[in-house]
């Protein structure tokens, strides 16, 4: 009898010290890509934020309690993303950091703003600070921005006179598409075919060959790397004498892969890369992912959403506050913080301020060389 | 018209890899009475199968003749080998059940394979060395066509002749037939149909592996889930062909490539699949049995 009461105490108080424990973590989650047709980005993102997660739990965490991270996987996906905020959500994490894709992060947008979760994505589609919620963080730049890059690139660099935009069907290459024709039609050049190709469909040949009728100075991409190399690869068989040029999406190494010898040559528009990142703090974060995970991260885009983190965390401990509406407060008035990817100001909008875009050509060793800045 | 005539070479190549496929679903529909709907996914899993087969073996750099033909001769022994063990397990147990069983047992069979293929490979896009064919291009006029393009083109037509060949000149051939036309009286006559069966999947198979080994060479890219595109495509070539006829599958193969090119080159990407659709149906409707399928006299 009185042995069964020292057990049910004993599991009582353990469940109390169980719950006690709970709240002695603060929770951080990360949705993105990990399987599916991005996996190589999601993956490097989520890789980036338990690495900084690490360090500052190697130091004591923050405000006195350890941090945690809870990864929820998206596929890249709008249906997996709505999916994701709710566990996310559920799982009581203060801030998301992610997703890569637009179209997932912005599916996912008016959960966390629900619950009042920070959430701070590399999406640059302009549609994602549409909304002004003040849960929204942008830790890159907008398409607009870029946009306003590529055609002053076009016309004032290169002197294109036949521009062809194409773009796939996701909100974040439609929107870059939009934007940069926009901005192209700002400067009165010359778009001779705006079209579109399905991602993942393999065979470009047939809108490829079309094109070819038109005798384009420029092919511009707006979409993913996945569809980007193999674009290129087909333009080259079928003998499109054209330049091709890249959005920031197409600056991954399977890009590299996927277009085989046809790569060199080929024009990449993006914000600098992880390797020439002119900051101490980037070299060293560089040095440490490398240690830890035998690899680079896989393009700029996990740098952003580490800066992301950085400036949260940074924000939790200088207002000594889990309140997320505080936090966010803080964040708005934040002035140049220190980031891996340069200074970090944001927007009353959520929008980070800045840009720096590099127009980068694909050496035959896969090397960059910046040809226009 | 040199813009029409790279399109129809555009076509043809796709529809040729179609045509290769859609002989898998055709032969098993004409024997079994089966649409056999993980025979897309087996296509992708030969993709994966050969680049292994080629990476470990030989290595990502190594190119010849030698090499090729091993590549794919010991792919399709591999995927035929799948083939064969997936009719054993998921169709031969319910050959005597109701059709729908084995309909959803093909659907079930089709994830498993995906699934595996994702749990061997992973979930990543893999990527086909750009050098198992030499990378040739031809220009004629000014038509481009690239050396793999002729080998999808040339190796496909082959096979597509040597199998109508096989089933209409060899004893074998005709036991197949017969086993499509009536099983019962194909066994009074002593043939063996379980072994005919047998034989179905090993040629859909390997037919279905020298495609896929072709889609990863052509687009490089391959994932685990593209199957179902090939399958899909392939399974409206044979419906559209005449289904169970085999040179109907062809046909209708390389009309679908045809038509899918022209549409996206002339009218636009975003129809594409819709257009494929819009026929099929029109194909069901004006002419219920395919192209090529005749109505064969039902007995009473």
């Amino acid at each position: 009898m009185f042995s069964k009461l020292t057990v049910s105490l004993a599991a009582c108080s353990m469940l109390v010290s169980a719950s006690v424990a709970a709240t002695n973590v603060i929770k951080i989650g990360v949705q993105a890509p990990i399987t599916g047709q991005y996996a190589n980005e999601g993956q490097s993102i989520d890789n980036g934020v338990k690495l900084i997660v690490d360090q500052y739990n190697a130091k004591g965490g923050v405000l006195g309690k350890k941090i945690e991270v809870v990864t929820c996987d998206d596929q890249g996906t709008a249906q997996q993303a709505a999916i994701c905020a709710k566990k996310l959500v559920n799982e009581g994490v203060k801030a998301v950091i992610g997703s890569y894709t637009s179209g997932a992060t912005e599916a996912a947008q008016t959960t966390y703003n629900r619950a009042g979760v920070l959430q701070t994505s590399d999406g640059t589609s302009d549609s994602l600070i549409a909304h002004k919620y003040w849960t929204f963080f942008r830790n890159s730049f907008p398409n607009s921005a870029e946009a306003d890059y590529t055609a002053k690139y076009f016309v004032d660099g290169k002197q294109y006179k036949k521009i062809v935009i194409l773009s796939d069907y996701s909100s974040y290459s439609t929107d870059l598409a939009d934007a940069t024709i926009k901005a192209l039609k700002a400067k009165n050049a010359n778009i001779i075919y705006e079209g579109k190709i399905k991602s993942g469909s393999q065979n470009f040949t047939a809108t490829l060959t079309k094109i070819k009728a038109m005798e384009p100075d420029v092919i511009y991409f707006s979409g993913y790397y996945t569809d980007g190399g193999l674009l290129r690869a087909q333009q080259m068989q079928l003998g499109i004498k054209a330049d091709f040029v890249g959005g920031d999406s197409n600056d991954n190494p399977d890009y590299m892969k996927l277009a085989g010898e046809s790569a060199q040559g080929t024009l990449l528009i993006n914000v600098p890369t992880p390797d020439i990142l002119p900051y101490d703090i980037a070299k060293t974060f560089l040095v440490d992912y490398k240690a830890k995970f035998n690899a680079m991260p896989a393009s700029i885009w996990s740098l952003m959403n580490v800066d992301g983190l950085r400036v949260i965390l940074h924000v939790m401990e200088q207002t000594k506050s889990e309140d997320t509406k505080v936090i966010a407060e803080e964040m708005h008035k934040l002035k140049d913080f220190p980031g891996i990817t340069g200074p970090v100001t944001f927007r009353e909008d959520g929008e980070r301020t800045g840009g720096g875009y590099m127009t980068y050509e694909v050496q035959a060793d896969k090397s960059y060389k910046i040809v226009y800045q | 018209m040199d813009i029409f005539l790279q399109q129809m070479v555009n076509g043809l190549t796709i529809g040729s890899l179609y045509a290769l496929v859609a002989l898998g679903y055709t032969m098993v529909y004409g024997v079994m009475r089966l649409i056999n709907f993980a025979h897309g996914d087996l296509v992708a899993f030969s993709a994966f199968i050969g680049l292994s087969v080629y990476a470990q073996i030989f290595g990502e750099s190594a190119t010849s003749l030698g090499v090729i033909i091993t590549v794919f001769a010991l792919t399709a022994l591999s995927v035929a080998c799948v083939g064969v063990l997936l009719e054993r397990l998921a169709y031969r147990p319910l050959r005597t059940a109701p059709r729908l069983s084995a309909v959803v047992s093909a659907l079930g069979a089709g994830l498993v394979i995906q699934n595996s293929v994702m749990l061997i490979w992973g979930p990543n896009m893999k990527i086909f060395p750009s050098n198992l064919f030499p990378s040739t291009i031809w220009a004629v006029g000014g038509i481009v066509i690239t050396f793999t393009q002729v080998m999808i083109l040339g190796v496909s037509s082959v096979l597509m002749v040597g199998l109508y060949f096989f089933i209409h000149q060899t004893k074998i051939g005709t036991a197949i037939r017969a086993v499509a036309i009536d099983q019962d009286a194909a066994k009074l006559m002593g043939i063996n149909v379980n072994r005919i069966i047998m034989i179905i999947f090993i040629i859909g198979s390997a037919l279905g592996a020298v495609a896929g080994l072709f889609i990863g060479s052509y687009y490089r890219g391959i994932t685990f889930d593209m199957g179902w595109m090939y399958g899909l495509n392939a399974f409206v070539a044979a419906i559209m062909g005449g289904i169970g006829n085999i040179p109907g599958a062809m046909l209708g193969g390389l009309l679908l490539g045809l038509f899918n090119a022209m549409i996206t080159g002339y009218i636009s990407t975003q129809w594409a699949e819709t257009f494929t659709f819009v026929l099929l149906i029109a194909i069901l409707v004006l002419r219920p049995t395919g192209i090529l399928g005749e109505t064969v006299a039902e007995k009473v």
